[in-house]
């Protein structure tokens, strides 16, 4: 590893030869005292003017020794590190730390003036809650973690950076709580880190293939959020939490399925409300994913499933459609795919026009023309809707929908049974960081239900979840 | 996942087990014991409890039972024995796996579906066999609450239909009529050879014998009450009355308007079923992982899964227009073939080493 | 190297499979025709009729057919087809022929046995019913005068489906008025697989309706009913069941009248709102039946004795005297009235006891009583108890105070 000479010209031609980018510049001035100065700096993503007033104003009247130590103590900026290593201070330059060399020098000073575009601090669009916090993580890792800071006061807030990517080299922030959280989880996470060698990550749903168990596996295994409390949240309860700089998504592992049918505002609200809501969650993707698929293989194999009045209701919309049950459930749900897909990215000023094509031409139209039936619009509207009131399973269940409506006109309603045994088989053996992907229902974890579909209210929740072992069980004191 | 807890093995025994004998059971109780049909099953199941018992005792040595032979009598025997003990439970297999299947042409399809509309249960039979046996206790925690859930649902949507002065007079049928009724119907009670090949899969606990027991006595009380139900039901026509619990609950007042909600619950026993009906399978072609592959135990089980259930797929379409001969075979004529494996085996397992012998 | 190919292509097999497990599915989910039968190519029969032919049956099977060209609601009108064959089996083989259309009996909610049919044998004719797997047993069954296929072609009055008119003879409300008895199937084949061996069925009657060029009533029985009639008013048709067939072995023996028929339900205790109408003083009364609890009860003392008993908690509901207003303001009931209500009720309980007797048909399934209660007596009594049995009958009419 080669360091700095003391010789500025060789000095700064080494490093400009390690950072040819046009981007990269250099700002050279002298001290009263003859001594010569020069910044080298990425110019985007530097704040200049915090570098002319913190570091070179300063400088412009020092008259003292050329060592680090006393030029240290004559600049402003509050962030400085040295550093001799020309390729630790090429990574800094990269980072938007500029470095200071000057003639005779024993180390560089690396001054912490980054410049950093983010957006402002908002409500995720992915978790809206009408009650409780409404801050949202960015793009930027140390703003991030200042909102994770913000609500744990306690030393026992383990933030470790480590950088992932070899061209990238992302700032991944793992966030654990000492004391709470296994080591042995702890241990894994890093290691698994550390294991990546990829060229770049742009976000953080790129470590999740690296973090499942079964990276190929349709399910999820690591949790995701977009909201600090619920971050902090899960962290308090045992978990592991990943920052990635550059997403607003945060990670969370170990993951239970179950997360992902609670939301923050379970929390806030009566625990009766926060029941029902979560039961009706539940409830609707269940309809969302089944609907479908049943509607398609009671008109094909089991029309006992259907009232007699209602079967002769459809029977009679049915009539004198041209595809079979099957085929029209299967395009009027391509087409409302197609929607989903073109509705976000679409321009904005022609989502109105998109939402009309849609209901209007799309539905009634394709009833009145004769190519789908009305009940199949109703049912896979509602099967559309329903499955929002999950979003975050959203991927997964449209593909299982798409699964059971499949093998629902194929094999028939034992078809649906069979694969809903499949899948449920294939939740119950998922395990992530040794935990259960079905906890607390398989392995059955009886103070863990308390809060799993059915929420108690807060004094019952006193213990951290036993699914997750950690060795400080209680989170809660009665009086 | 290292083992089976033994809540898990009580779900197993409390709600699981009992849902294989919901299909034709019933209605051959009725043929041979008519309204005494109560009374050979809790023979049954008192054996079958009793048989449980023992084996759970047995479990403490925390060995399974290959080891146990091998310990016993060497290796190769050891392998001999449970490659025939496997063969029973392939064998007792059959008759569930073809009632499922006719159960699911009768509740799943209106119209006679082809042949090949069963063949999906053997995909996923083939697919759970080749996974590892401890899996199984993780479902069960799962299948437990669906099962007493749909069980429940079934039992209150028929309870007022039946009329449980039908199961009366006591002793119609005489002494014949429930010695016919218990030895023809032990082809349904076979859950304790598989509770055999479970063993060492779980960690024995204090009292688990007794508690696993009356976990079974449980779950066999709950059949008993289907029983009394379904011939309350039924009473005189009850012999035709095959897939017996898809059939009780339709009688409900409010089906006529809301069509057939009963078939929530009946499907929700039916995926416990088909489950069950794995079982069996899963346990032999497991027990005969751990007894003959020592490397590739993955690759191993996988082709014992694909060819037990091809050849029990093919017995199931060579059967599929002779079930009853076949039935009358395995269930009458030969009925002492189960209590040969499920009762007296069990028993003789006490005896065996519970540790390998001192080499000198 | 050969290890680490073969165990590269094992780790790969699953993935393999699944996929061609993907494409299997969907081929068949787009060319799905494996003798699938769906919603389609299905007949949803509403009713049978059976009735007896010389070659053997004839089975009427009133199929639905969804009214679907207005595309924006369903409805229901319906078609009768009929089919002769040697067994019901036969009949349905050759309506299939037919229409083209496969027959589904899963909706079948009412079987009707011409009055030829239930001659003997009745079992015969429903052995097909039975033993269908795909037919719901908790159908209902009745004996209709004349033909069944007459019956259910003809036109009702109440709704364009002769079969729903019928089936809302027998529903929830109309059971209550004690008018009519109902019997499915499944109980009809217990009664008569049972030691009593005896049933009953409803029976049904046609007639014409009085002005009947008016338009048809909605009836709410399916959307499209409301239309009406096409020209032919004066042939729609009324149904009454307030008549009881009675069954011993398979056969009809005897016809219970609707007095009869009352005091069957009285002893059922399914009255809750009826009128008993009684003539006291030269006037008519009728009284409302508020609350009615009945029994027949076989004791085994020494020999079996049998006991019939009602007991009515009446108010006055209409009087064709003119009564006083105060005697209106509180619906009394007086002895006078009351007696004549139990001379009534006890009549017809003797008409019922006789005819069932006379018949041989063991309506009250005392023999099964004598069964379970004691097989010794049984043995004994078996063929001779309706015979030997003379009952005691106890009529409790009382008015509210």
């Amino acid at each position: 590893m080669k360091n700095i000479t003391g010789n500025l010209k060789a000095d700064v031609a080494a490093l400009k030869k390690m950072l040819p980018s046009e981007d990269v510049l250099t700002f050279e001035f002298v001290s009263p005292d003859g001594i010569n100065f020069t910044c080298v700096f990425a110019d985007p993503i530097t704040d200049k003017e915090l570098l002319g007033e913190q570091i070179v104003r300063p400088l412009l009247g020092y008259g003292g020794n050329a060592t680090a130590e006393e030029i240290k103590k004559h600049v402003t900026s509050p962030e400085l590190k040295t550093e001799k290593s020309l390729e630790k201070l090429s990574e800094e330059v990269l980072i938007g730390n500029p470095v200071l060399l000057w003639e005779g020098a024993d180390e560089a000073i690396i001054a912490g003036t980054k410049k950093v575009f983010v957006r402002a601090i908002a409500e995720p669009p992915t978790d809206v809650a009408i009650k409780g916090p409404r801050e949202g993580f960015i793009e930027d890792i140390k703003i991030n973690t200042s909102l994770v800071r913000r609500r744990f006061k306690t030393g026992n807030l383990k933030i470790e950076m480590l950088r992932v990517g070899r061209q990238s080299q992302t700032f991944v922030a793992m966030c654990y709580l000492e004391g709470t959280t296994r080591a042995d989880i702890v241990k894994e996470v890093k290691e698994k880190l550390e294991r990546i060698d990829i060229d770049v990550i742009p976000d953080s749903s790129y470590l999740t293939h690296f973090l499942s168990s079964r990276p190929f596996s349709l399910m999820k295994q690591v949790g995701t959020t977009e909201k600090p409390d619920i971050f902090c949240a899960k962290i308090a309860e045992g978990r592991v939490g990943l920052i990635v700089d550059g997403s607003p998504i945060a990670l969370t592992v170990p993951y239970l399925l179950v997360e992902d049918f609670q939301s923050s505002e379970d929390y806030f609200v009566p625990p009766y409300r926060a029941t029902f809501t979560r039961l009706l969650r539940l409830f609707a993707l269940l309809v969302a994913i089944y609907a479908p698929a049943f509607y398609v293989a009671a008109q094909l194999y089991k029309v006992q499933l259907f009232p007699v009045k209602l079967l002769l209701t459809i029977s009679g919309s049915i009539r004198d459609l041209p595809f079979s049950p099957s085929l029209e459930m299967l395009l009027v749900l391509l087409v409302l795919e197609i929607l989903n897909e073109a509705s976000i990215r679409m321009p904005k000023y022609v989502g109105m026009a998109l939402s009309v094509v849609g209901a209007l031409v799309l539905g009634e139209t394709a009833v009145s023309a004769g190519f789908v039936s009305t009940p199949a619009i109703i049912i896979i509207a509602f099967s559309g809707i329903g499955l929002y009131a999950v979003p975050n399973l959203i991927e997964q269940s449209s593909i299982i929908r798409l699964a059971m409506l499949l093998v629902a006109g194929s094999v028939g309603p034992y078809g649906i049974l069979l694969l809903t045994a499949f899948l449920v088989y294939y939740l119950v053996t998922t395990d992530c960081f040794g935990t259960p992907l079905l906890a607390p229902f398989a392995p059955v974890s009886g103070r863990d239900l308390r809060d799993s579909l059915v929420k108690y209210n807060l004094g019952s929740l006193d213990t951290r979840p036993q699914t997750l072992k950690s060795k400080n069980k209680r989170r809660l004191s009665h009086d | 996942m290292t083992k089976i807890s033994s809540r898990q093995l009580f779900f197993f025994l409390a709600a699981i087990a009992p849902v294989g004998k919901l299909i034709y059971l019933p209605t051959q109780l009725a043929e041979f014991s008519a309204n005494d049909l109560l009374f050979p099953a809790a023979v049954n199941f008192f054996l079958q409890a009793g048989a449980v018992f023992f084996i759970l005792l047995l479990s403490r040595s925390n060995k399974t039972l290959y080891d146990l032979l091998s310990y016993t009598f060497g290796k190769i025997a050891a392998k001999i024995i449970l490659s025939v003990f496997t063969l029973f439970l392939f064998y007792a297999a059959v008759i569930p796996i073809m009632e499922q299947k006719f159960f699911v042409h009768f509740a799943f399809y209106d119209t006679l579906p082809t042949v090949f509309a069963f063949a999906p249960f053997f995909l996923l039979s083939v697919y759970l066999c080749a996974k590892p046996l401890v899996h199984a206790g993780r479902i069960w925690d799962i299948l437990a609450p669906v099962a007493m859930v749909g069980f429940a649902g079934i039992i209150i949507f028929s309870f007022g239909e039946a009329d449980f002065a039908a199961l009366a007079p006591v002793g119609a049928k005489g002494a014949d009529g429930f010695l016919r009724g218990t030895a023809f119907t032990m082809g349904w009670f076979y859950d304790s050879a598989i509770l055999l090949l479970l063993m060492g899969k779980f960690d024995y606990e204090k009292g688990m014998a007794w508690k696993g027991a009356l976990c079974y006595l449980a779950g066999a009380a709950a059949i008993l009450l289907f029983l009394a139900v379904f011939y309350g039901i039924f009473s005189d026509i009850a012999v035709r009355q095959i897939f017996a619990f898809a059939k009780v609950s339709k009688y409900f007042v409010g089906i006529p308007l809301l069509g057939r909600i009963d078939y929530i619950f009946i499907y929700a026993v039916a995926l416990v079923m088909a489950f069950y009906n794995i079982l069996p399978l899963h346990a032999g072609v497991d027990s005969l992982t751990h007894a003959f592959a020592k490397r590739q135990t993955r690759l191993f089980s996988a082709l014992c899964s694909i060819a037990v259930n091809a050849v029990i797929f093919s017995v199931t379409l060579l059967l599929n227009f002779s079930f009853r001969g076949f039935l009358k075979i395995v269930t009458q004529t030969a009925f002492w073939v189960f209590p040969l494996f499920c009762l007296l085996l069990p028993a003789l397992a006490l005896l065996l080493r519970r540790s390998p012998r001192e080499k000198v | 190297m050969k290890k680490y190919k073969f165990r590269r292509f094992v780790r790969t097999v699953p993935m393999k499979f699944y996929i061609l497990l993907a494409v299997i599915v969907i081929f068949s989910f787009f060319s799905n025709d494996f003798e699938l039968v769906d919603i389609q190519k299905t007949a949803i029969i509403l009713a049978a009729g059976v009735d007896r032919s010389e070659n053997g049956y004839v089975l009427t099977a009133q199929i639905a057919v969804p009214k679907g060209s207005e595309r924006t609601t369903g409805g229901t009108s319906s078609v009768e087809i009929d089919g002769e064959g040697e067994t019901v089996s036969d009949c349905v083989a050759e309506i299939y022929s037919k229409t083209g259309w496969v027959p589904k009996f899963i909706f079948c909610n009412l079987i009707v046995l011409g009055e030829d049919t239930v001659k003997e044998r009745t079992f015969g004719a429903l052995d097909f019913f039975l033993r269908n797997e795909y037919m719901s047993d908790s159908c209902l069954v009745a004996v209709s005068a004349g033909k069944a296929s007459e019956l259910l072609s003809s036109i009702s009055a109440i709704d364009n489906t002769s079969s729903l008119a019928i089936n809302q003879l027998f529903s929830a409300s109309a059971e209550k008025s004690g008018k009519i008895t109902k019997n499915t199937l499944k109980e009809f084949a217990i009664g008569y697989y049972g030691v009593s061996k005896s049933g009953y069925l409803p029976f049904v009657r046609m007639q014409t309706q009085s002005g009947s060029d008016d338009q048809a009533q909605s009836g709410g029985q399916g959307g499209g009913s409301a239309q009406g009639q096409s020209g032919g008013g004066s042939d729609q048709k009324i149904y009454t069941a307030e008549e009881t067939a009675l069954f011993y072995d398979g056969a009809m023996v005897g016809l219970l009248t609707p007095e009869q028929t009352y005091a069957f339900n009285l002893l059922n205790e399914s009255v809750v709102s009826s009128e008993i109408t009684v003539q006291e003083g030269g006037k008519n009364h009728s009284l409302a039946v508020l609350r009615n609890s009945g029994d027949v009860s076989l004791s085994l003392k020494n020999n079996p004795a049998l006991k019939i008993s009602v007991t009515l908690t009446v108010r006055m509901s209409s009087c064709c005297s003119q009564a006083p207003i105060g005697s209106m303001a509180y619906a009394e009931v007086s002895p006078e009235v009351e007696q004549k209500a139990r001379e009534a009720i006890g009549g017809y309980l003797k008409g019922l006891w006789e005819n069932s007797k006379s018949s041989g048909c063991d309506l009250f399934f005392l023999t099964q009583k004598l069964y379970r209660s004691s097989l010794g007596k049984y043995a004994e009594w078996k063929d001779t108890l309706l015979q030997a049995l003379e009952p005691e009958f106890e009529v409790s009419v009382k008015g509210t105070k």
